[in-house]
């Protein structure tokens, strides 16, 4: 057997139907965006609770969160 | 005219500028029925927040060249210390700076931590911007 043939016999014959592929992909694509919010944990809570303490230490929380760019 | 952006920093901007533009809802529409409700007849300040959305957009497509270290809520927190820092020194160049405004250094870090943690880290991951540094762009 020469080296060409061996090469033919071990390599697979390359898929001529391509439309079971593209059928697959088409159908695992989908207008859908899964958005993987993170669960808000301590950490979130505590920067939470810190930014209320501020606004409520602070004199004047309306001319506070204007001049922040929040309001 | 051609010209090639990678996808990946131009979602960064658009995700960055979607978001903050949508903020903007508060200093332009919740600001006055704050004010007409709390405060009728007082005059509010108006700072420059028409540019947020461009900072913002910026900051997201460095985010997504860069890929620093930092997880993108802190990423934003280094933003909102910078625009705090920003702000008062405005205030006092200007010498309206008023003595709480220093508060600020703490309160928008921490508010711009939340936000870039839940709204713009999960958006930058759906739409494929989180991963690796961006090839640079062959021209």
């Amino acid at each position: 057997m020469t080296t060409l043939e061996m090469i033919r016999r071990g390599t697979p014959d390359p898929p001529h139907d391509l439309w079971p592929r593209l059928r697959a992909q088409l159908e695992a694509q989908d207008d859908v965006v899964r958005l993987h919010v993170p669960p808000i944990g301590w950490s979130g809570v505590a920067a939470l609770a810190t930014a209320a303490a501020t606004l409520l230490l602070v004199p004047d929380p309306l001319a506070f969160l204007i001049t922040s760019g929040i309001l | 005219m051609t010209s090639t952006v990678p996808r990946r920093e131009l979602l960064a901007y658009l995700i960055g500028t979607g978001v903050a533009g949508t903020i903007l809802v508060g200093p332009y529409v919740l600001r006055i029925v704050a004010g007409e409700l709390f405060v009728p007849g007082r005059v509010l300040p108006m700072v420059p927040v028409v540019t947020l959305p461009l900072v913002w957009g910026v900051w997201n497509v460095l985010w997504a060249r860069r890929q620093p270290v930092a997880g993108v809520a802190a990423w934003g927190a280094i933003l909102g210390l910078l625009l705090a820092c920003f702000v008062n020194l405005g205030l006092a160049v200007r010498g309206v700076w008023f003595r709480h405004a220093i508060a600020m250094i703490v309160f928008l870090p921490l508010v711009y931590w939340l936000l870039w943690g839940f709204v713009v880290g999960p958006l930058n991951e759906a739409l494929g911007v989180e991963g690796q540094r961006s090839p640079p762009v062959r021209r």
